[in-house]
């Protein structure tokens, strides 16, 4: 029973109430000397860094009528099967079966970044400016996880004013998600509703435990284009064939050893004869 | 509100106008997406696509100031349409509970009139006001009505067929509904088009989807807030949306109302309290030197409305008149204030402002600092130097202050005018500069107890969290610790007129006393055998029930008659329910209600009107006027969402206003009016009581690109023109479209709290948005003379001084076609200034001085300037 994120783009506000509350329960310091960004047509900081796990991306889509100002909060996605946990090497990422948080544990990590490599959402930051750099992300407060049973959710998600975040199981989620999707559609005369027709993140990549619905294509908010393969299909791939690769190489070995050897050995014999 | 923030969610179509709902009531939104999700559709009308627009199902891009030209052309859309599809709308409401039948003075004159050159009749250009004699009902003791309104055969309603003229011809001139079409005819919308630059068939789409709450049993809500009242005509921009709502029976029904988005965190209950200029506490008016008001008996008989009685073919009979217990208001508010005297002694302790020719609000008061009338000045948490307009002049007003005291948290752009950076070519010197200014560090909100009222009159208790810093203090043991020097003070050395001060009931400890002053606002009584309405009387030192138990004779005390009821003897249920709760006060168990956390909705039909959390005024009255919530016979107009039913012997659901039986069902003298606080018990659609018109009427802002499309009269004649001069220069220089050609409005976002003290000190907060910036539409921005990008600086000037920002570039703004030009409008956010831990230019610097002819609020959001890369 793992649980997830649904985010609403059609209750957003973009109010980034979001940020503070990531912000205050990580006790991550603010970033005061960046210079404004302005991209989508409002302020702030646009990526994760290591000191901030979230941000609100703005994004203005379309023309006259037609026009939409989206909003998508950007994070660690959780994902069903994490890239980053397969490229770590010495295992400081891992998935936590029963929460579904992936959760990093600096105590094992090396610092190789393999893991920043890996992330189709380009998620794990590094802190770039310390001695003892760190991995950084979202931690899916898995802390407040342990009390989810008595109702505790993600910072973020609490202080949602709107419910455009919604915490629960992953597939009751995507249930309601689904529901949500077509009730607009019932209540439409045209029968479109509001929402695009997809659940971001219930099958890309495997499936995360973040997921979108939204009145715009998740692409457009520049959310990677994602087929249903998990990133780890190419780790498991390369690493199903391993033993191949082992016998293989092995048995090319033994086989050339062994022509070399009887070579040499015919070779050896032949000398023999010609002194005899 | 006339409503409460749960209750939009009960709507069947929400607009917001004037209003940014999303960025600067963000919780709000909760209520009307859920609005919306059970099919109500939301329409945002603002010049600029924001946070809002992004959630509402039709944006109607407005030009900044033209909110009466659009709501006139939706009365007249109303009214036409009431005429040929009657059904579609509550003809009852309309009948019974406003005034549209109600015949007004021979001698009105309306602004389209001939000769009337927009102007209403009389205009006295001497004293450059109105005499308001002809905006009376014709008989303003016992109204007269136009009976054939007042009857569904009227063929005006039936005869679909019928021309606009023969229609409406056949009414008498002067009944209010006449006088409605008379003038808003003139609002079609071609000609409604052309003034606010939105396209004829957009406006047509939005008028026919609000009107569909005009509907019996539907509902819709109107939401605004700066947008609508920071123009110089602000209260007739209020006026249209009443109108509005009462021709479509949307006042006293759940998901109705017209409702205030109240600034954050206290604004309501800060006038409620009566921190303006112009009232006492519970919103009586200010005591003035008029002859009236020498006496305390001339006052009351001054400000207790006489009633108006209805026609005699209306359905109710009493219009109740509410304010005619002013006197017990008065009464008891004096005994509160000098608990030992007579109150037509203390009465003389009073200040009477001056009725006319000095301005006391925000603008006339920073114009006298600047003229040197005013020798100290004591802030309490405000930022005049970047919260007010025209800062530049306002921060150079200040250096004539003798001293400043400010109670605040932070360091803000007034305490420091005094070694402000230079701009605009202004160095200061602060060896020039003579004001000592002293900063009393105050407690932040959640490091004291008391309670804030929302902007559904909800007066929530809230808790101290944690304990203040160091030496700050809540800024209600200031002002006790200061009262009690300044009297001790008063006592050893005299004065002109020591015996308010010294008179002053004052008996509080140093800290901690909301609890105690909650009980005072109640109120008490203060001798034996003050009679209680429910049967019965007061014990000596029993808090009052509510504010009709009040006495007009010095029996009671109550500090804001608003409140009475809050704080009480607290009933068995509620010493049952909520037992923590209990004080003992006077020996008598009580309990402060504003302290309730029930959170089950009892309501019928869960309308979410939470009765039992917290408390709110009038009397715990969730939605007001609720009586027009029901047909005349006590039955709700919507069976779904019933506020008010009568249930044959009592009323259940919300309180009822007003009391009694049903119209229908009540003995003569008794069929009881819903709007209890109109002294005519109907709701105002024509309204005398205003300085400029008994209706909305299109005026122009103070700058303008355009010359006024409907009338000769460019601007509200009525409109607060000020005059800010420091050392022989006015600040508040008028700008032309000449030099000024592109029309600016300012904002506040999400991020950022009015001048941005409290947020750009907090880092979590600064970093979302540390710098000053300046929305530019891509059309304007891309034009050759311009060519700039986002992220580019610029600098926007207007008359009064220019500021330098980053431009952000954006869709969100677009070009609009006014009386046939190209218009552009630009967005400026006014939360910088340069104290603080980021800081930018005050947006502030740019705005006039001018203001609204009934209030003074500032003109911020229409204004002209001129925008260049820096």
């Amino acid at each position: 029973m793992a649980y997830g994120v649904l985010c609403d783009g059609t209750r957003c506000i973009g109010c980034r109430a979001c940020s503070v509350a990531c912000k205050s329960w990580n006790k991550n310091p603010a970033d005061i000397d960046k210079k404004t960004s302005v991209e989508g047509g409002i302020e702030g900081k646009s990526v994760v860094s290591d000191k901030t796990f979230t941000f609100m991306r703005f994004k203005e889509i379309g023309d006259g009528d037609d026009f939409k100002w989206a909003f998508a909060k950007i994070q660690c996605m959780h994902c069903l099967k994490p890239g980053c946990e397969t490229a770590c090497i010495v295992g400081a990422l891992h998935r936590n079966k029963h929460t579904g948080a992936v959760s990093y544990d600096k105590g094992k990590c090396i610092g190789c970044r393999y893991c920043m490599v890996a992330c189709p959402f380009g998620i794990p930051t590094y802190e770039w400016e310390e001695r003892m750099p760190w991995i950084r992300k979202c931690t899916f407060c898995s802390d407040r996880l342990n009390e989810a049973e008595n109702g505790m959710a993600p910072a973020c998600v609490t202080a949602c004013p709107t419910r455009a975040l919604q915490f629960g199981e992953r597939g009751e989620l995507i249930e309601e998600a689904h529901k949500r999707i077509q009730a607009s559609k019932d209540a439409d005369p045209t029968g479109v509703g509001k929402y695009v027709d997809h659940v971001y993140g219930e099958e890309e990549v495997g499936g995360t435990a973040w997921m979108y619905i939204s009145n715009v294509d998740m692409t457009e908010l520049d959310l990677p284009w994602l087929s249903t393969e998990p990133v780890t299909k190419n780790a498991r791939t390369a690493m199903s064939l391993l033993p191949y690769y082992a016998t293989g190489m092995l048995a090319l070995m033994a086989g050339i050893y062994f022509i070399t050897k009887r070579k040499q050995k015919i070779a050896a014999g032949k000398h023999e004869e010609k002194k005899g | 509100m006339t409503n409460h923030w749960i209750d939009i969610r009960n709507a069947d179509c929400v607009l917001i106008i004037g209003s940014n709902a999303a960025e600067n009531h963000p919780i709000c939104m909760k209520y009307v997406l859920q609005a919306q999700a059970k099919g109500a559709k939301v329409i945002h009308v603002d010049p600029r696509y924001s946070r809002t627009s992004a959630r509402a199902d039709m944006f109607i891009r407005i030009r900044t100031g033209t909110d009466i030209a659009f709501m006139g052309g939706m009365i007249y859309w109303i009214l036409e349409d009431m005429r040929k599809n009657p059904g579609n709308y509550n003809l009852q409401y309309v009948q019974q509970y406003t005034n549209a039948a109600y015949i007004v003075n021979s001698g009105i004159k309306l602004p389209g009139d001939e000769g009337q050159n927009g102007l209403f009749s009389v205009w006295d250009s001497t004293n450059s006001r109105y005499d308001t004699a002809t905006w009376k009902y014709a008989d303003p003791a016992n109204a007269t009505a136009e009976s054939k309104l007042l009857t569904d055969n009227w063929s005006g309603w039936t005869n679909r067929v019928a021309d606009e003229e023969s229609a409406w011809g056949e009414l008498n001139n002067n009944c209010v509904l006449k006088l409605l079409w008379r003038n808003y005819r003139r609002y079609d919308k071609a000609t409604v088009s052309k003034i606010t630059g939105i396209p004829q068939e957009k406006l047509e789409a939005v008028y026919a989807e609000y009107a569909k709450t005009g509907a019996t049993g539907q509902a819709g809500t109107i939401m605004y807030a700066m947008g609508a009242t920071q123009h110089t005509y602000a209260v007739q921009n209020i006026r249209a949306y009443s109108i509005v709502q009462l021709l479509l029976g949307n006042m006293g029904v759940a998901g109705g109302g017209v409702n205030a988005l109240r600034g954050t965190s206290n604004v309501q209950g800060s006038t409620d309290q009566a921190l303006l200029e112009h009232i006492l506490p519970g919103y009586l008016k200010m005591t003035t030197d008029v002859d009236a008001h020498q006496t305390l008996a001339g006052y009351v008989g001054n400000i207790t409305p006489a009633q108006t009685n209805p026609p005699a073919d209306l359905g109710g009979d009493n219009p109740v008149n509410w304010w005619k217990n002013t006197p017990k208001y008065v009464h008891s508010l004096l005994k509160a204030w000098w608990p030992s005297l007579d109150p037509a002694v203390s009465y003389n302790y009073l200040p009477k402002k001056k009725a006319s020719g000095v301005n006391y609000t925000h603008m006339g008061l920073i114009q006298a600092i600047g003229e040197g009338k005013v020798e100290g000045l004591w802030i309490w948490g405000q930022n005049p130097a970047a919260g007010g307009p025209t800062s530049l002049g306002a921060r150079d007003a200040l250096k004539k202050l003798k001293w400043m005291v400010a109670s605040d948290i932070w360091f803000n752009e007034t305490h420091t005018f005094w070694k402000r950076p230079t701009t605009n070519g202004i160095e200061v010197n602060p060896e020039d500069i003579q004001t000592e200014v002293f900063l009393l560090p105050a407690a932040g909100s959640f490091e004291k107890e008391g309670s804030v009222s929302n902007s559904g009159r909800w007066v929530q208790w809230r808790y101290k969290a944690v304990e203040p810093p160091e030496e700050a203090i809540p800024d209600l043991d200031m002002m006790i610790r200061l009262f009690k020097r300044i009297r001790e003070l008063y006592v050893k050395e005299g004065g002109a007129f020591p015996d308010p001060i010294v008179n002053l009931g004052w008996d509080y400890s140093d800290e901690e006393e909301a609890d105690v002053i909650a009980r005072e606002m109640n109120g008490y009584a203060l001798v034996p055998g003050v009679p209680k309405s429910a049967g019965g009387t007061y014990e000596v030192g029993e808090m009052i029930d509510w504010f009709n138990d009040l006495q007009a004779d010095g029996r009671t005390s109550s500090g804001n008659w608003l409140h009475c009821g809050q704080y009480t003897k607290a009933s068995a249920t509620d010493q049952q329910n909520y037992p923590e709760l209990i004080t003992v006060v006077k020996g008598i168990p009580s309990i402060n209600k504003a302290r309730k956390r029930g959170n089950v909705d009892t309501s019928p039909s869960q309308v979410g009107l939470y009765p039992n959390w917290s408390w709110c005024w009038p009397r715990n009255r969730r939605i007001i006027y609720n009586r027009a919530a029901v047909d005349l016979n006590g039955n709700p107009w919507d069976a779904e969402h019933p506020v008010l039913a009568w249930n044959g012997t009592t009323w259940v659901g919300d309180v009822v206003d007003g009391g009694g039986n049903p119209i229908n069902l009540a003995a003569a003298g008794s069929q009881n009016l819903p709007f209890i606080m109109n002294s005519e018990g109907v709701g105002k659609l024509w309204g005398y009581g205003l300085k400029d018109g008994p209706i909305p009427e299109v005026y122009e802002p103070w700058e303008s690109p355009i010359s006024n499309l409907m009338t000769v009269q460019q601007n509200d004649p009525a409109a607060y023109i000020g005059k800010l001069v420091v050392d022989g220069t006015d600040w508040n220089r008028r700008g032309t479209v000449g030099d000024f050609p592109i029309i600016a409005t300012t904002y506040r976002c999400t991020e950022h709290w009015q001048t941005g003290i409290m947020t750009r000190n907090l880092p979590w907060l600064a970093e979302l948005m540390p710098e000053m910036y300046v929305e530019i539409g891509e059309d304007l921005a891309n034009s050759p003379e311009l060519m700039i990008k986002s992220g580019d600086r610029v600098k926007v000037t207007s008359a009064r001084g220019s500021i330098e920002a980053l431009a952000v570039v954006t869709k969100r703004f677009q070009a609009i076609t006014v009386d046939g030009k190209i218009t552009h409008q630009v967005g400026i956010p006014w939360h910088w200034g340069y104290a603080g831990r980021v800081t930018g230019d005050s947006g502030n610097v740019l705005t006039p001085h001018v203001g609204d002819a009934n209030t003074s609020i500032p003109e911020s959001k229409s204004f002209l300037c001129k925008v260049e890369k820096a």
